[in-house]
């Protein structure tokens, strides 16, 4: 029982990720990392006085809303070859 | 004991792929099942993705996991997103596989299971999934660059230029030709044309969800979505049952070809959220759904295959197309064995969201793995139909002839037997008022799709409606390809006419949008036109054209590889991507030559149109048709010209690379390669 609940739930979240369900998600977090190594590339630069030598990270101040992140994403995704023949 | 145990297992699945590929190539006596094909084909894939992949990463390409990938460095939560590669391998899979792995096998079937069969196993293990592979790493090594980004910087810029050209070329054709196969599975189709008229709204109401309703709430949007368009098909029955609604949605070719024109166009300029993007998620879950069950539909039914290993028509005079199996089964068949448009995608988005550099052999290799058994089920499900059936479902009327009897005479006077009825029951069975001339591989394809399916669930009772499920699903994806690809082609025209009148080139200029839109709908909408006009049909004109761009695309994507793999010193194993460069080079440089100058006027464009000439010279032509043979004459001409400038451009491009090859072998020139600097992974081992 316990085996059927877990693959249940890798595929649930499988499935999430595979169709774009989970996207808003995935760039919270990532938002959130990219933050915390800023924070930690800043700790380490103010040590060394050498800005911006250890990472290439963009960082952003304030994460975009689901509405806006759907939309900004579409454009992205649809301005490049994004689906082949 | 492990190792010992190993070797026996791998051996034994060596063998009984080596069985099964034999027993396709010589066995006659009796008609081969389905399962020998799937052993043969999943026996193959399994020994090229233990050895031959693993080979490429450890020795070609030196897989590096302590380097960190572009998603880890450059990560930005939009391009640059850190993905498991199983979720991965899925988004590439998608966005791989479209209608190509299933219409080009159903086409090359006119030559017999045989050697399209093997030319998809053995070129996708040894072509297609090497240059995925490879193509993905060296856009990995610099940043997630694109496959002309990468030619501009590592052969030449001049390749660059033609790499970009090449892709929007291909781009025309491709839409061309889809829409083509859409125009020919539906016409007369009053079934088809509603269902697919319905995936619109249906995905209009899906836009309008994600976006105000519940933004970006992809899984129940689509599962409504596919809720609806599965009503939709069930419905069709009843429109085509009422004579009012029949009719209305009763359309010709072309009528259909200019109500798909007027769609692509609105689909480019109308914002992505409300058409473009919904129908694409609606068909993303349709194609992997309707993918799996056609896999394990093969597996249940073991249908067995009526189709001969080689037909008469290894000759060069099929009906479907014509010219030999060299080279015309190689060009024909593209996706599913190797597609330069795959490069494409190896070299946009996937790059950007890997994990480590070892994952792009799971992604890049197995994907195409997967893609390549996408093309083997095809050839299964057109193999399975009766040769008669195939024939009268795919030859045009041009050939055949226009009624049911003349075709059945035609067919059985090339030793396929096949008589009227047959056609006629068969047709009223799946719903269609006719199933004869429907050329272009959807149709037949549907028709045995629905017969593997109608094996599994339902029987026969069920036959016409997955005939239209299976109609709707090549159909949905068909035109998700064109609205996407039209949007695609519109940044192309607008990034180079952006180079001669600056306002075009502003991507939120909305006359830019529109002049750019009908520039591109234009261009393809005009072949789409040629191809409804041509008496043979049109797929006998354009489906080659279409392989030979995407081959030539290929080239260019194995051209990069090879250069890349000498500047980084792997000399001794560039025969990895050289060899397969080589073959398609000879296949597409000896298709275009036969397509544009053999004096068969059924494979040369020049030597059609001037039959074409002397019957208007010599009085033969009726009057009133006279106007319409010159534009034949006129299109047969470009189309030489298209092939001609096509194959020249990717020629320029080979010369060039050679001279870059010897300069770098001889030590005249440094090999400098445009890879980012290294910079170790912060990340652990291991982790996912």
């Amino acid at each position: 029982m316990k085996i059927v609940r877990n693959w249940s739930r890798t595929a649930w979240v499988w499935i999430r990720q595979v169709s774009g369900d989970a996207a808003y998600e995935n760039y919270l977090r990532s938002t959130r990392r990219i933050a915390r190594t800023g924070e930690e590339v800043a700790r380490v630069d103010s040590r060394t006085m050498q800005a911006g030598c250890c990472s290439t990270h963009a960082t952003s101040a304030q994460p975009l809303t689901r509405e806006e992140f759907y939309l900004h994403a579409l454009q992205r995704r649809y301005s490049t070859v994004s689906r082949c023949c | 004991m492990k190792s010992i145990l190993k070797i026996i297992l791998w051996t034994a699945i060596a063998l009984a792929g080596a069985g099964a590929l034999a027993a396709i190539a010589f066995e006659r006596s009796e008609p081969l099942n389905a399962v020998w094909f799937v052993v043969a084909a999943l026996c193959t894939y399994l020994v090229a993705y233990r050895f031959y992949s693993k080979f490429i990463a450890a020795k070609v390409l030196a897989l590096d996991d302590t380097r960190a990938t572009p998603a880890e460095r450059l990560e930005d939560g939009h391009d640059f997103v850190p993905t498991s590669k199983w979720v991965l391998i899925g988004h590439h899979f998608a966005a791989i596989a479209g209608p190509g792995p299933l219409v080009g096998p159903t086409l090359a079937a006119q030559f017999g299971y045989l050697p399209g069969t093997l030319w998809i196993i053995v070129g996708a293990a040894l072509g297609g999934c090497v240059q995925d592979f490879i193509i993905l790493f060296c856009s990995i090594r610099r940043d997630g660059k694109s496959l002309g980004q990468m030619a501009r910087e590592e052969v030449s810029k001049r390749g660059g230029m033609i790499a970009l050209l090449a892709v929007l070329a291909i781009m025309i054709i491709l839409l061309a030709v889809v829409a083509l196969v859409i125009v020919k599975a539906l016409k007369e189709s009053p079934w088809g044309t509603f269902t697919l008229a319905m995936t619109i709204p249906i995905a209009l109401l899906m836009g309008i969800y994600l976006r105000y309703v519940r933004p970006g709430r992809v899984l129940e949007a689509s599962l409504a979505g596919v809720a609806l368009v599965m009503l939709a098909v069930v419905s069709g029955q009843w429109v085509n049952a009422s004579p009012a609604w029949s009719s209305a949605f009763t359309l010709s070719g072309p009528a259909l070809a200019l109500a798909i024109i007027a769609y692509g166009y609105a689909a480019s300029a109308l914002p992505v959220w409300l058409l473009l993007a919904p129908r694409d998620y609606l068909s993303a879950f349709i194609k992997v759904g309707a993918i799996a069950a056609l896999a394990i539909g093969v597996i249940f039914v073991r249908p067995t295959l009526e189709m001969p290993a080689l037909t008469r028509f290894v000759d060069g005079n099929g009906p479907v197309f014509a010219g030999k199996i060299f080279p015309f089964c190689f060009i024909t068949i593209a996706c599913g064995a190797i597609s330069g448009f795959h490069a494409l995608i190896s070299s946009g988005t996937t790059p950007k969201m890997i994990l480590r550099e070892s994952h792009a052999r799971t992604i890049g290799y197995g994907a195409m793995l997967m893609e390549s058994f996408v093309g083997v089920m095809a050839m299964i499900a057109a193999c399975a139909l009766q040769p008669g059936v195939y024939f009268a479902i795919n030859s045009p009327a041009g050939i055949v002839g226009k009624t049911a009897d003349a075709a059945a005479a035609t067919i059985r006077g090339w030793g396929y037997a096949l008589d009227p009825q047959t056609m006629s029951a068969l047709a009223q069975r799946v719903g269609e008022h006719t199933l004869l001339d429907r050329t272009g591989g959807a149709p037949s394809l549907a028709v045995g799709m629905a017969q593997i399916f109608s094996g599994t669930i339902g029987g026969e009772r069920l036959l016409s409606i997955w005939y239209h499920f299976a109609i709707m699903f090549e159909a949905l994806f068909i035109l998700t390809v064109l609205d996407a690809g039209t949007r695609v082609g519109r940044f192309m025209v607008q990034e180079l006419g952006g180079h001669v009148w600056k306002p075009l080139g502003k991507s939120g200029s909305t006359p830019g949008i529109l002049a750019t839109s009908a520039v591109m709908v234009g261009a393809w909408g005009y072949f789409l036109w040629q191809g409804v006009q041509d008496p043979l049909g049109g797929i006998n004109s354009l489906w080659p054209l279409f392989g030979i761009s995407n081959q030539l695309l290929a080239c260019v994507a194995l051209v990069v590889a090879t250069t890349i793999l000498l500047k980084m010193g792997r000399a001794r194993w560039i025969w990895v991507t050289l060899a397969p460069m080589v073959w398609l080079v000879a296949i597409t440089m000896t298709a275009s030559y036969q397509k544009i100058f053999s004096a068969n006027p059924r494979i040369g464009f020049l030597s059609q149109a001037n039959v074409l000439a002397a019957q208007i010279a010599s009085g033969a032509t009726p009057a009133e048709k006279i106007a319409v043979t010159q534009r034949l004459i006129f299109n047969n001409r470009l189309d030489a010209a298209v092939t001609a400038v096509l194959a020249a451009m990717i020629l320029v491009l080979i010369v060039e690379a050679i001279g870059e090859w010897i300069a770098i072998l001889s030590g005249r020139k440094a090999a400098v390669l445009h890879e980012s600097h290294y910079v170790a992974t912060r990340w652990a081992e291991g982790g996912d």
